[in-house]
């Protein structure tokens, strides 16, 4: 750890937990369903095999069930918290993606 | 008048007035952009249709144990509805956040087996002008004759991470996390029912449990499935197999299960068992498997045409309902595994995460 400088709080707890030897207390919560930022998934990109057969099928199908719960925060604007009307009026994935478009910061936010 | 008629013929047609009826299997599921379904699963139509003034998202569901309410988890992951499904009201609501704590429930709901009270998880971050303050999360109470805009009638502390949640018959809370705990929901005591992230397994990485939709009341358990790395030794350096297992808590008697069944082969997002022979699981994701856990054989596995989530069974056991991600719930024989009808779902919408119950209702 001497060449690594934590950044932020949560790096100073794992450094903590070094210290203290409780590493066995951090956890990855990269397949856990926690909430927006809380996960990290590859999303749309790559399956538990390493390959692409085991995604959800087609990718369509997957969209509203994954971009509800923010399975996949960085692929998808956040609709339970800072987007929530960004899939409004395309209620079936399938059929309705290309009206899904990009969200910005307003003015306000920025 | 006319709304009058409606809920008395939907009274009738669900066999909530107490007139006898033919038992018969409905399915209770929603679509967007706001609709409650209850369809007629030997009919395979829709028999009402709801219409509902929150966003559904995302659309988990528990019902009362006398099958008259069906409790949503929506407002985005905030708040609870609780619809009559004889007239589509709303006789319950409970709006989580105030002020400036906002509390999400990621899919914790439950209703005691007497349906007098409703349980969640719940979240709580209060928003400061510059940064998120994570609070404790909470285990609440609500009164279900509360009635709309209800508060919590108790709330004690819970261990973070909690998903799905389900009523024994001895009163016990039952919620799935790193491990699955037992609340006592007068005390807010708990106690680990199933060990998962803390098992006593030497040769197993720890479980990866998707644990989203609380489906098991047809075969009366709380049924999640895991997978985990199996290890040829404890030294965790060659790994042997990858694994399906289940884990069940009967809610009748309180025992608890759990073991491997299968190889990892596929990946299955949620599972139910056969109620008139709980050796057969059948789970579902962009294949439909269907497993015999005593004997951990796979009976049969075919390709869906698409993915689709969550898995439902009738109540005789001979058909097999998919649903969630599109607007259409496909039906399989439980013995053949062959596509035998489909419902699609009026709104055009997407069942996404939603939750498709299958009730027993009549006599």
């Amino acid at each position: 750890m001497r060449h690594l400088i934590p950044l932020n709080q949560k790096a100073d707890r794992v450094v903590a937990a070094v210290e203290t030897d409780k590493m066995d207390e951090v956890r990855a919560m990269q397949t856990v369903v926690a909430g927006c930022a809380s996960t990290l998934d590859p999303g749309w990109e790559v399956d538990p095999f390493g390959g692409v057969a085991a995604l959800c099928q087609p990718m369509e199908a997957d969209l509203y069930g994954c971009s509800d719960p923010c399975w996949w925060p960085a692929q998808v604007p956040d609709t339970m918290n800072s987007y929530k009307d960004w899939n409004d009026g395309a209620d079936n994935a399938g059929k309705d993606w290309r009206s899904l478009g990009t969200v910005f910061p307003s003015d306000s936010e920025t | 008048m006319r709304t009058l008629l409606a809920a008395a013929t939907a009274a009738f047609c669900l066999g909530l007035t107490g007139l006898p009826a033919m038992a018969r299997d409905l399915i209770v599921t929603v679509a967007k952009p706001d609709r409650l379904y209850v369809i007629d699963a030997e009919a395979r139509s829709v028999e009402t249709d709801c219409k509902l003034d929150f966003n559904l998202m995302p659309g988990v569901i528990v019902m009362s144990p006398d099958n008259s309410i069906a409790y949503i988890l929506g407002n985005r992951w905030e708040d609870v509805f609780g619809i009559d499904l004889a007239t589509c009201e709303t006789v319950f609501s409970a709006h989580q956040s105030e002020g400036d704590i906002r509390r999400k429930t990621i899919a914790s709901l439950a209703v005691s087996k007497d349906g007098k009270e409703l349980y969640t998880v719940r979240n709580p971050v209060r928003l400061l002008a510059d940064r998120y303050e994570v609070m404790e999360p909470e285990f609440a109470v609500y009164d279900t004759s509360a009635g709309l805009d209800a508060q919590p009638a108790r709330t004690f502390p819970s261990p973070r991470r909690i998903t799905v949640m389900a009523t024994g018959k001895n009163g016990e809370v039952y919620a799935a996390g790193h491990d699955v705990y037992a609340f006592d929901p007068k005390t807010g005591e708990r106690t680990v029912k199933i060990a998962n992230a803390n098992w006593d397994r030497p040769t197993y990485s720890p479980p990866d449990v998707l644990a989203f939709w609380p489906i098991g009341t047809q075969a009366d358990e709380f049924l999640l499935l895991y997978s985990a790395a199996k290890f040829t030794d404890e030294t965790m350096s060659e790994i042997a197999d990858f694994v399906w297992g289940y884990q069940s808590i009967d809610l009748t008697t309180g025992e608890s299960t759990i073991q491997d069944f299968a190889s990892l082969e596929v990946i299955m997002f949620s599972a139910v068992r056969d109620p008139n022979d709980t050796s057969k699981l059948y789970g579902v994701y962009t294949q439909l498997s269907k497993h015999d856990v005593t004997k951990k054989e796979l009976i049969k596995r075919v390709d869906l045409p698409h993915t689709y989530y969550c898995i439902n069974i009738s109540s005789d056991g001979k058909e097999i309902y998919v649903g969630g991600t599109n607007d259409d719930i496909g039906i399989y024989d439980a013995e053949s595994l062959e596509r035998i009808g489909e419902i699609l779902l009026p709104s055009g919408g997407d069942m996404a995460a939603g939750t498709m119950h299958v009730i027993s209702t009549g006599s």
